[in-house]
């Protein structure tokens, strides 16, 4: 038995369906991201799992309780939000505290557990500041604190990283993941940021529509999409119609030159289907294990710095690839003609088109 | 050239404006000081403030003064509270009432009280002191209430209380923990503004207290200034200095408010 199990939730307004079967089992100590585009009903599942909204249709359990009839202060879930909440005439200490006063803990019980939680978002010495004294990152640690101060037995984050800027996001996701396995608190993350879902994850569900797309390790959603939708909604990503000429050797014709893929097709010959390619998988030198090789014509070359972005057009379709960048590369001219090398296992097959 | 001249049109407005307004006051004031003949003295302030009916009735209307706070408080906070967080769209309705005490004057509700908790009535609260003490806080509150929930509303707009109240609530907090920890120390600035208009506006009413026969400062203002030469151009000096107090406080809370404004986002 899972520790958070969602059974067949379903949330509607009037005549707008915004989450439709939703079945999903944490395990104890799991981190989990719900990853979206906004709309998606991700933030919607949390705010039922928390209490602030109640399912039209569905199960909830916490530890094999049905918590779906309890009220938001008798879940005993901590939440973390993207607007931070933290009462704002209350000092850190005072925030932080807030959950064991309202349960009536002992005063040296609660100024002891404070001191935990303030060395744990390594703030110490800030616990008579006011959260207007505090940076968005210093606010959003607090948050956290206080939340993780009652002990949770679920800790929810709803998008806590939009509102800071780049560099503290990256830290404090960071921090949040090692504070969450160190006390091995089971954990949701609402974020439409792959690149954050991707790197502090044990497992991404991957929403669309109100519906989950795939549930799957960081490693399996990237590599191994298994809808369209999550193909392309994490990561960047080529797509190429091709037509199949050979289904038996797994042949295919784009812009008039031939892929062969190791593994047969499923498709009559003469379908159109389309093909998916990450632009790290294409190279402009030959690897160990690049049997494939399309032709096309530079249209672009960005630098950002640690990579070398190429868009270029094989026929009528655009290919963008990423290349690191080394000093001896040779510089790549706009309108040239290049050969790009990719190996056939790394092909994702999105189907018919 | 230009500037010139309209700054010279300010200072004259504003000359004008401290001649009509200050004047008067000036006069009176002067005049409070004249009670012994020939010489200037605070005398009448003396006489005022050592009688017995003064203190009695400015007590008693401390009293009330203080009551309408905590009952306009006690209304008013949740109210608006709610308004904002579940039913934004009844705002302009709710905003419509509170306006309507100052579309219709206190006679209409002192005789709409009358005429319904009279001591024939139902629920006769006129029949004794305590409750009649009780209906003139309620008409009192009623009076303040355009002052204290626009006081209120607007110390709650600067606050995110929908995202507050469900951190609360992740917390275990009920809402009545809610609006008494988190929400009341928010805007208490807002009600500190709003409590000192209600207390001038309490101290100096006449006819709800006249009318329900309660011995309060504006009957008592009214009966020296039929009665007296000296005392009431005192008693009105005293009540406009309390007003501007309470303005002046009003001013100061408000500052430190903006001082302490600091947007929660960064």
């Amino acid at each position: 038995m899972a520790f958070l199990e969602l059974e067949h939730l379903h949330k509607h307004y009037a005549t707008q369906t915004v989450v439709q079967d939703f079945n999903l089992n944490v395990e104890q100590g799991e981190f989990i991201s719900f990853l979206g585009p906004s709309g998606c009903g991700k933030t919607t599942v949390l705010r039922m799992i928390a209490g602030f909204e109640t399912p039209s249709a569905g199960q909830i359990r916490i530890d094999g309780h049905d918590v779906v009839r309890l009220k938001p202060n008798q879940r005993n879930i901590g939440m973390v939000f993207q607007s931070y909440a933290l009462f704002p005439n209350l000092t850190v200490a005072q925030n932080i505290g807030f959950g064991l006063s309202v349960a009536r803990q002992p005063k040296t019980q609660i100024k002891q557990t404070v001191q935990e939680m303030l060395a744990l978002i390594k703030l110490a010495d800030l616990g008579e500041r006011y959260p207007f004294q505090l940076s968005g990152g210093q606010q959003q640690r607090v948050a956290l604190a206080r939340a993780l101060a009652i002990q949770p037995k679920v800790l929810l984050l709803d998008e806590p990283l939009s509102a800071l800027d780049a560099k503290i996001r990256v830290a404090l996701r960071e921090d949040i993941r090692a504070i969450q396995r160190s006390l091995g608190i089971t954990t949701i993350f609402v974020t439409h940021d792959q690149e954050e879902a991707l790197s502090i994850s044990d497992r991404i569900v991957v929403m669309n529509q109100g519906h989950i797309e795939q549930v799957d390790t960081p490693l399996a959603i990237y590599n191994q999409p298994s809808t369209r939708f999550v193909a392309s909604f994490v990561g960047a990503l080529n797509i190429l119609n091709a037509t199949v000429s050979a289904p038996e050797q797994g042949m295919l014709q784009i812009e008039n030159q031939t892929l062969q893929l190791q593994q047969p097709l499923p498709h009559p010959m003469g379908t159109t289907i389309q093909l998916a390619l990450r632009p790290e998988a294409l190279s402009l030198t030959p690897k160990e294990n690049t049997d494939q090789t399309l032709v096309g014509q530079v249209q672009q070359v960005q630098f950002l710095g640690s990579v070398l972005r190429v868009q270029l057009k094989a026929g009528a379709q655009n290919l963008v690839l990423d290349q690191f960048n080394q000093p001896q590369l040779i510089p790549i001219q706009v309108g040239q003609t290049l050969k790009v090398y990719f190996a056939s296992n790394q092909v994702l097959l999105l189907g018919a088109g | 050239m230009n500037t010139m001249t309209s700054r010279i049109w300010s200072w004259l407005v504003l000359l004008v404006a401290i001649i009509y307004f200050g004047l008067p006051l000036l006069g009176t004031f002067e005049f409070s000081l004249r009670m012994l003949r020939g010489t200037y003295s605070f005398e009448a302030y003396r006489v005022v403030l050592a009688d017995p009916q003064f203190q009695a009735t400015f007590g008693y209307s401390l009293l009330m003064a203080c009551a309408t706070i905590v009952m306009g408080v006690v209304l008013v906070v949740p109210t608006a509270y709610w308004v904002r967080l579940k039913l934004p769209h009844w705002r302009p309705i709710i905003e419509f009432i509170t306006l309507l005490p100052l579309v219709i004057p206190a006679i209409v509700i002192v005789f709409g009280y009358i005429r319904l908790y009279n001591t024939s009535s139902w629920l006769p609260l006129t029949g004794t002191a305590w409750s009649t003490d009780l209906l003139m806080v309620c008409g009192y509150t009623t009076l303040a209430l355009p002052y204290l929930y626009r006081a209120v509303d607007t110390g709650l707009r600067s606050l995110d209380i929908a995202t507050l109240t469900e951190a609360a609530e992740s917390l275990g907090a009920s809402k009545f923990t809610l609006i008494w920890r988190i929400i009341l120390p928010n805007v208490s600035v807002a009600i500190l503004s709003g409590a000192f208009l209600t207390f001038a506006i309490v101290i100096g009413e006449f006819v709800l207290a006249a009318l329900l026969n309660r011995p309060a400062f504006g009957p008592y203002m009214q009966l020296m200034g039929a009665n007296r030469a000296y005392e009431p151009a005192a008693l009105a000096v005293i009540a406009f200095a309390l007003t501007w107090l309470c303005m002046g406080l009003i001013q100061l809370v408000n500052r430190r408010q903006r001082h302490l404004a600091v947007p929660q986002h960064r």
